[in-house]
């Protein structure tokens, strides 16, 4: 599936696999990210953060009718205010994909999949 | 001084968590990235304020605890991206002093050093030109100096030096910020915070806002952000970018900030006012300049008086004819207007001599676009306009125009050529839009409109047989009959 825009002069067709990518680009700029996970932990490996090629496993598109909805799972790191990081890439996320598609989105629901505890 | 103690150092955190506060404005009006919301200032002054109240409650001779409540409490306060970095730089730097009673200069370095390891490793892609790279610039300068120097109040200037320079490189790092002309927000928050700390180590009174450098970023926000409001050089309401400044003269007006605001926003927007004891810095955008100065004048003399004209500039930007622009489609403006759509010259002078102003050039196999429509709409210079799309397809376009102008609109959904010319009979100019988009709509609705035209190919539309080479007869848009004739 992807998401489709219309307008006068035709359809414009995004495929969920870009929508991913930028939004997996934004949010491992936000501060306090240290990786995405996957939304599947048990079928694609527990421990694995994923990498640039595999963000779209992370992050989950869904269209409902006219509204866009964006689901992301994400590992932050260990004695920072977690709460407020994951404030941080929802507003970060929903003004990236406003300025590059022109989109907005309905929701932006983060699942904090894992605290990695850096060796402090 | 040689080292410092717990009770020092929760001095220097409430001078710097002071120090930020009195800036935080500043500092907002500065936030253009990661998301231009301009609310960094208040985010991080509200973490540091957390901070510094967590350390007030927990101040202890012992340096490693005093350091410990500050982390905690800027852990519970962080607020904002610069919130949450600000937090793990104290939190790193507060992890490796736990131990110490009391901290030296060389100590003190390593200390801010492991703060911004610390906050490097939370963070996946750092963004440089932030925060973290003033951070990251201040503290190695701390450790390469704390090799010869042990006076940490000679160390905190380095540092404070160091940051000052840093935060002048952020626009080379982070092209947005070149872009509109300011340093990093967060960044700058953290030199208010170093400064306070300085301040305190000498035992100083905290350091003045200012009036220069900072007048001219906070100049470059706030046309940042006008410039991003304004799509057409005729949006633009006050004219004139002003800026001067007053020296105050003995026997003149006296000086009062507030009222001085309060008075000169009658005058225009994007104000801004610094000022200390002996001048005031004004930046004004207005349509009448010369009163701005006249009304500064009694306060006392002007000096570096600059005035530009906005509208030269912005057309200069968009790269439109000025000229043509302001004043002539000031000159002869339309109260109402009405822009419709057709196919040839003909039915094009067919429509103007029922009373549309504008016809655009388009029909079935040419629709115009919503672009140009409001090109169409602005060119007549109405203040009200009823659009006419003649076609089902240009509806849409019609009504997207209508809602990007600007002005009063309104579509009356015509679909064919006569449905408009019976629209156009019903325009009443005395009436609203509403009144007239209502009347006008009844008046098409009677319309029956009957087209001829001929087949380019062989088909069967609607149970009639279509040979090519055919003529064709469409009542209402829907093809009846069709033979050679």
């Amino acid at each position: 599936m992807s998401i489709e825009l219309k307008n006068e002069f035709g359809l414009i067709d995004i495929s969920q696999d870009t929508v991913a990518q930028i939004v997996g680009g934004a949010a491992i700029e936000c501060y306090g990210i240290v990786g995405m996970a996957s939304k599947h932990q048990i079928r694609d490996g527990l421990t694995d953060i994923l990498r640039k090629e595999n963000f779209t496993k992370g992050v989950l598109v869904r269209q409902e009718k006219e509204d866009l909805h964006i689901d992301m799972y994400i590992i932050v790191s260990y004695g920072t205010k977690i709460s407020e990081i994951a404030y941080q890439v929802q507003s970060k996320v929903k003004y990236t994909l406003n300025k590059s598609l022109g989109m907005s989105v309905k929701s932006v629901n983060v699942y904090v999949q894992g605290v990695r505890v850096a060796n402090v | 001084m040689k080292s410092i103690n717990g009770i020092q150092f929760a001095d220097m955190v409430q001078m710097g968590a002071h120090h930020l506060f009195q800036n935080a404005d500043y500092v907002d009006a500065l936030n253009v990235f990661p998301v231009p919301d301009g609310d960094t200032g208040t985010n991080m002054n509200l973490s540091m304020t957390s901070g510094a109240k967590e350390t007030a409650a927990h101040t202890h001779e012992h340096i490693g605890k005093t350091a410990q409540a500050l982390s905690k409490g800027l852990l519970m306060g962080a607020r904002g991206n610069s919130g949450v970095i600000l937090s793990q730089l104290f939190r790193g730097f507060g992890k490796s002093i736990e131990q110490l009673d009391v901290l030296n200069a060389k100590q003190f370095a390593d200390a801010l050093n492991y703060g911004v390891e610390t906050a490097y490793k939370a963070v996946m892609k750092p963004v440089e030109g932030t925060i973290l790279t003033v951070a990251k610039d201040s503290a190695r300068k701390a450790v390469e100096v704390s090799e010869d120097v042990d006076d940490i109040r000679e160390l905190m200037e380095a540092i404070v030096a160091e940051a000052k320079k840093s935060l002048d490189r952020t626009p080379d790092l982070l092209p947005v910020l070149k872009e509109v002309g300011v340093v990093d927000s967060g960044g700058q928050g953290l030199v208010f915070v170093y400064e306070g700390f300085l301040a305190s180590l000498k035992g100083e009174a905290l350091p003045s806002k200012t009036i220069g450098s900072s007048m001219d970023d906070l100049v470059s926000a706030e046309h940042h952000m006008n410039v991003q409001g304004f799509m057409d050089t005729a949006d633009i309401e006050f004219g004139f970018c002003t800026e001067f400044m007053v020296r105050f003269e003995e026997g003149k007006k006296s000086f009062d900030e507030t009222a001085f605001r309060n008075d000169l926003s009658e005058y225009g927007d994007s104000l801004l006012v610094i000022s200390d004891n002996e001048i005031a810095k004004i930046h004004i955008h207005s349509e009448t300049p010369g009163e701005v100065l006249t009304y500064g004048q009694q306060y006392g003399d002007l000096i570096k008086i600059k005035i530009e004209n906005m509208r030269q500039q912005h057309t200069e930007i968009v790269g439109e004819g000025y000229s043509s622009q302001a004043t002539t489609k000031k000159a002869e403006v339309h109260p109402y207007a009405i822009v419709t759509v057709a196919m040839g010259t003909g039915v094009s002078e067919l429509l103007k001599s029922l009373g549309a102003s504008a016809v655009i050039e388009g029909g079935q196999t040419m629709n115009p676009s919503t672009e140009d429509i409001v090109k169409a709409v602005e060119a007549v210079g109405a203040e009200r306009v009823l659009i006419l799309p003649n076609n089902k397809n240009i509806v849409m376009a019609a009504e997207q125009a209508a809602e990007i102008l600007g002005i009063e609109a309104a579509v009356v959904p015509t679909k064919t050529i006569p449905q408009g010319m019976a629209a156009i009979l019903a325009f009443n100019p005395q009436a609203t839009v509403e009144e007239n988009k209502n009347n006008m709509t009844e008046a098409y609705a009677h319309v029956k409109t009957g087209q001829v035209t001929f087949a380019v190919r062989d088909t069967s539309i609607d149970g009639v047989e279509i040979k090519k080479d055919d003529f064709m007869a469409l009542a209402e848009g829907k093809i009846v009959l069709s033979t050679l004739l």
